[in-house]
C-alpha cells in the first residue's frame, strides 16, 4: 500500500506478478496504477483494521479514504496509514465516492476500486476483480455477492428488492447481465473513471450509476466475491426505507433509460 | 349572469392585506433577502385577490372567458398556478445549489489533500 501521492514519488512501479494476483495489465502495458477509494462515515472502529488488511495484501495499491463528514475519529485513525480526503459536510455515499473518482481522474490512475470502509469487503478480493478485468476487460467490474451466494446473509425482502432492480437493469439495458447492482465493491477503468468524475448520482448511487453507465455505452462485468458481515454500524436501508428506496431506484433506472445522465 | 359585488369591508380588508404584505416584501427585497423575481411571484398572493376584489366586473369577465362559473375558482386557480410556477423554479434552483455545494465540498477536500501532499513533499525534501 502506498500513501504518497502522484508527483510526490507515488508512481506504483511494482511489476505484475505472474499469477496476476496484485494487478492487471494497464492500458499502456506498464504496471497499472491502482487507487482504492474507501468512503467512510463514522468508521473509526473498522477503518484501521481494513487499512491493515490492505497493507497485508502486499500489493502496491494506493489508497484514499474519503471521510464523509464523520463525527468520530475516522480521519485520525485512517490518516495514520492512508491519505484522507475530509469532506466538510456529509454528502452521502455518492458524493464521497465521486470525490475519490475525481481524485483518480486527476492523478491519472489506471483503475479505481471502491471498497466499503465498514469491513464488509475483504481486500484480498481486489485481486479477483483485477484478474477478472485481465481476462475479460469491462469498464466496470462488480464484485457480486450473488453469483456464488457465498457468505452473504440478507433478509428475503431485501433480496427480492435487489432482484427487482436486477430485472429492471437487465431488461432495460442491452447487454445487462448483472446479479448484484447494489454491491459497493467495484472496479472502474479509465473510461468509467472519466465518466463518473463528470457525473455520479448522489442518491442510491450503486444501481443508478450502473444504469447511467450502461446508457452511456460502458460495459459491465461481474465476478463472485465473498462479503463479510459489517464489523460495526447498521445498514441505512431498512424497514419502510427499503420500500421508498425501491420505488425511487426503479424510477431513476427508468429515467436513465429515457434520458442520458446529466 | 348576476354580478355580485364584494362588500366594502371585504375590499378594505383585502386591499389592506395586499398593501401591508407588499410593503413587507418590498422591504425584504430592498434588504437583499429576496430578488426581484421572488418579489413579483410572492406579491401575486396579494395582487390577485386585490385585483378580483377591486375590479369585480373584470373578474366576472375572466371567469366567463375561462368557462368557470365562479370568479372565486378562477382566483384560486391563478394563485395555484403562480405558486406551482414558483415552486418549480425554486426546486430547480435548490437542486442546482445542492449540486454546486457538493462540488465545492469535494473540491475543497481534494485541494486540502493536494496541499497536504505538497507540504509533506517540501518538508521531506
Amino acid at each position: 500500500m502506498r500513501q504518497d501521492l502522484r508527483g510526490q514519488g507515488g508512481v506504483a512501479n511494482r511489476e505484475l506478478d505472474s499469477t496476476g494476483m496484485c494487478g492487471a495489465d494497464a492500458p499502456s502495458g506498464s504496471a497499472p496504477r491502482i487507487l482504492l477509494v474507501i468512503p467512510c462515515f463514522n468508521e473509526a472502529d473498522s477503518i484501521g483494521n481494513l487499512l491493515s488488511e490492505v497493507a497485508a495484501t502486499g500489493c502496491d495499491y494506493h489508497t484514499l479514504v474519503v471521510d464523509d463528514g464523520s463525527s468520530d475519529a475516522t480521519s485520525a485513525v485512517a490518516s495514520r496509514s492512508s491519505p484522507v480526503a475530509r469532506l466538510a459536510q456529509n454528502l452521502g455515499i455518492g458524493g464521497a465516492v465521486q470525490t475519490g473518482i475525481k481524485y483518480a481522474a486527476r492523478q491519472d490512475f489506471d483503475f479505481c476500486i471502491q471498497i466499503d470502509g465498514d469491513g464488509q469487503h475483504d481486500p484480498r478480493a481486489i485481486a479477483t476483480l483485477l484478474n477478472a478485468y485481465s481476462k475479460d476487460p469491462a469498464n466496470i467490474t462488480i464484485g457480486s455477492r450473488f453469483i456464488d451466494n457465498a457468505g452473504f446473509c440478507s433478509t428475503r425482502m431485501r433480496r427480492a428488492g435487489i432482484r427487482l432492480i436486477v430485472l429492471a437493469l437487465n431488461g432495460l439495458f442491452a447487454g445487462g447481465r448483472i446479479t448484484d447492482p447494489t454491491s459497493g465493491m467495484r472496479l472502474l477503468d479509465r473510461s468509467a473513471i472519466a465518466f463518473f468524475a463528470k457525473s455520479y448520482p448522489t442518491d442510491f448511487p450503486e444501481p443508478i450509476s450502473l444504469a447511467w453507465a450502461m446508457r452511456a455505452g460502458l460495459t459491465v462485468n461481474e465476478v463472485p466475491v465473498e462479503m463479510r458481515p459489517r464489523e460495526t454500524g447498521v445498514s441505512s436501508i431498512d424497514g419502510l426505507k427499503s420500500a421508498s428506496y425501491m420505488i425511487r431506484v426503479l424510477g431513476y433506472i427508468l429515467l436513465a433509460r429515457l434520458v442520458r445522465a446529466p | 349572469m348576476t354580478i355580485v359585488l364584494p362588500s366594502l369591508e371585504t375590499v378594505v380588508v383585502i386591499s389592506a392585506f395586499a398593501l401591508i404584505y407588499m410593503l413587507v416584501l418590498l422591504r425584504k427585497t430592498m434588504q437583499g433577502k429576496f430578488d426581484l423575481y421572488d418579489f413579483l411571484m410572492l406579491s401575486m398572493v396579494a395582487i390577485i385577490p386585490a385585483g378580483f376584489a377591486l375590479f369585480p366586473s373584470l373578474a366576472y369577465l375572466v371567469s366567463h372567458l375561462t368557462g368557470v362559473v365562479f370568479p372565486f375558482v378562477v382566483m384560486f386557480g391563478a394563485l395555484f398556478l403562480v405558486v406551482f410556477a414558483f415552486m418549480h423554479n425554486m426546486t430547480a434552483r435548490l437542486h442546482k445549489l445542492e449540486r454546486q455545494n457538493c462540488a465545492l465540498i469535494q473540491e475543497q477536500s481534494l485541494m486540502a489533500l493536494e496541499l497536504q501532499a505538497k507540504e509533506r513533499g517540501r518538508s521531506g525534501g
